[in-house]
């Protein structure tokens, strides 16, 4: 049943087990191929296991999928991730236009722009991000400080 | 360059799945 899949995935989870896991998500999704929880594991399994190439595969394949009310998965900041990841850095910013600039879409988007050389822009990033209180935000703000008092040597 | 932690990939994050099994 998807209970008892679901039981597996999670005990999978647990474990780190994350190839596992997307096994145990690819099966539920046999069964029900738009249950948002099993493509969530998918999409979050194949990253956690390294395997950027699928996950960004994988979402694409759902962009093709029209949204209706039943369904309205989005993966824009697990696909700006990938492509941070594969230095497709303008793209993932693009990825990250449409969505709503939660903490986490704003560490990226700093992650990103830091890459790209972008030291103003990151530090603004950074600034907005103060008031969330981010475990271990300030190494990478000093990061951003020595790279931009570089940039304005 | 200096290190910057890749602080975003903590917030990928599985769902719960309580409720799902
Ligand atoms: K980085």
């Amino acid at each position: 049943t998807l209970e008892d899949l679901f039981t597996s995935l999670n005990r999978h989870i647990q474990r780190s087990e994350y190839q596992q896991a997307v096994k145990l998500a690819d099966q539920v999704l046999k069964l029900a191929p738009r249950d948002e929880d099993a493509l969530r594991c998918k999409i979050v399994g194949l990253i956690k296991a390294d395997n950027l190439d699928e996950a960004l595969s994988a979402i694409r394949a759902l962009e093709k999928i029209p949204r209706d009310q039943s369904f309205t998965v989005d993966f824009s900041f697990d696909k700006a991730y990938c492509l941070y990841r594969q230095n497709k850095l303008d793209e993932a910013l693009e990825s990250l236009k449409s969505i709503e600039k939660t903490s986490a879409v704003m560490q990226l988007e700093s992650q990103i722009l830091y890459r790209l050389g972008r030291m103003e822009a990151c530090m603004d990033v950074y600034q907005k991000l103060q008031k969330f209180k981010i475990e271990s935000l300030e190494i990478n703000v000093v990061a951003g400080l020595i790279s931009a008092g570089r940039a304005l040597e | 360059n200096p290190i910057v932690l890749d602080l975003a990939f903590n917030s990928i994050e599985f769902p719960s799945l309580e409720n799902r099994m």
